[in-house]
């Protein structure tokens, strides 16, 4: 089994880089193969919106930066997590970054999911995804905000993304806990 | 009254963004506003683009975030900008009081795909120390090109909406209920807008002479 985690922290940011440590360590009891992407040091453009990867080059975008590397490991993997400060609700700046240039993933035309309108989706199979957020003291507005996120993204892949919030400073082990629980919940097992 | 529109579609003055947020500031201006435009993508490039924005951001009575719904959210560069503004005024003890508004549009037919977007947008107002002023929230964005008389029934209800929320906006008060409502209103039935939807991917690619299917799979396994 392969994982990929997307790393959406930014330097210094010593609450969400404690939350990678952890949850790769539990990617790591469970998976053969972890690859841990830095977002903040990969060259990822911000999407143009020009919708060529799906009306020029359909399934691939036409700037040529590091997300292409990306999306071909995202698709190679069997569960992929995303760990982010929890931003004003949101993800980072970094992880939108990279989530923004996902759209080439998914095919242009609509369908119904859920009672709203969606895209189709471009591939037969997509990787399981959790989400782990941090946030620095009690918020509960932004974690209310955080869990929609993650389950409105969820909808984009017509499937059910989970997410949890650690907040405070955790120590390793509850940390560690929260990312097994995370895990867990989308049946990810050794 | 000093008003920022902040526009947060890459394409800048060809985007609908643009469209919604320039005819909101015509409104402003018929009011008394002086408004100035932030282009966010194209500012954000440069660090003395970024220090621009932010001293506009904090000199403006009124901040006005124009975008297109990303990813269920706010496009990257503008998460970026909020995120140095809230730096930026944790460090200085807020300087000023603007008000946040927000325009928000998506290319799904409902408008309440728009929610989340908004309330974050809300949660930084919260945390940036800005008074909330409401949000303009509507789905089949995708109709929105360039010219309003373009759309069903001249686009008389979006253009309504925009003129009260400008009104309501330069005294100072919040989005009337009313224009939100409006605002979200479908501009055509969803059969019709995922029909016309589905045709204009295929048009588009043709115009573009992609030599792919639209279903293709570049990065399929094995």
């Amino acid at each position: 089994m392969k994982a990929l985690l997307l790393d959406g922290c930014r330097e210094g940011d010593y609450l969400a880089m404690e939350a990678v440590l952890e949850m790769t360590a539990a990617l790591a009891g469970r998976a053969d193969d972890v690859e841990v992407v830095k977002l903040r040091e990969l060259a990822i453009s911000a999407c143009t919106g020009c919708f060529g990867c799906w009306t020029r080059t359909p399934g691939e975008c036409v700037l040529q930066d590091d997300a292409a590397t990306v999306l071909r490991s995202y698709l190679g993997s069997d569960v992929v997590a995303y760990v982010t400060p929890v931003t004003f609700g949101g993800y980072s700046s970094q992880l939108k970054m990279m989530l923004d240039r996902c759209i080439p993933l998914l095919d242009p035309r609509f369908t119904i999911v859920g009672g709203e309108v969606h895209h189709l989706l471009r591939y037969r199979r997509y990787p399981k995804t959790v989400v782990l957020g941090t946030l620095p003291s009690p918020d509960a507005e932004a974690e209310r905000l955080f869990a929609s996120l993650v389950a409105r993204n969820g909808f984009n892949f017509h499937r059910t993304f989970e997410a949890e919030v650690l907040v405070g400073v955790p120590d390793p082990p509850s940390a560690r806990r929260c990312a097994e629980r995370l895990l867990d919940r989308i049946g990810v097992t050794a | 009254m000093n008003a920022l529109i902040l526009v947060g579609s890459p394409k800048g003055r060809v985007s609908a963004s643009w469209m919604l947020g320039s005819r909101l500031a015509e409104g402003l201006r018929d009011h008394g506003v002086t408004v100035q435009y932030g282009m966010v993508h194209h500012e954000l490039r440069s660090g003395e683009g970024t220090a621009k924005l932010l001293d506009l951001f904090d000199s403006s009575d009124l901040v006005v975030l124009a975008f297109p719904l990303y990813v269920d959210s706010l496009p990257a560069p503008l998460t970026r900008l909020l995120e140095l503004a809230a730096e930026r005024r944790g460090r200085t003890s807020a300087p000023g009081n603007p008000r946040l508004a927000v325009v928000v549009q998506c290319g799904f037919p409902e408008a309440h795909q728009c929610d989340t977007a908004i309330g974050i947008c809300r949660r930084f107002a919260g945390s940036a120390g800005m008074g909330w002023a409401g949000a303009l929230a509507m789905g089949m964005g995708g109709s929105l090109e360039g010219d309003f008389r373009r759309l069903p029934g001249g686009g008389k209800q979006i253009l309504d909406a925009l003129g009260k929320t400008a009104e309501a906006l330069a005294r100072g008060g919040d989005i009337p209920d009313e224009a939100k409502a409006v605002f979200a209103r479908p501009l055509m039935p969803r059969w019709l807008y995922i029909l016309t939807g589905n045709l204009g991917w295929r048009l588009k690619m043709r115009k573009n002479k992609a030599r792919r299917p639209i279903g293709d799979r570049p990065y399929a396994q094995g």
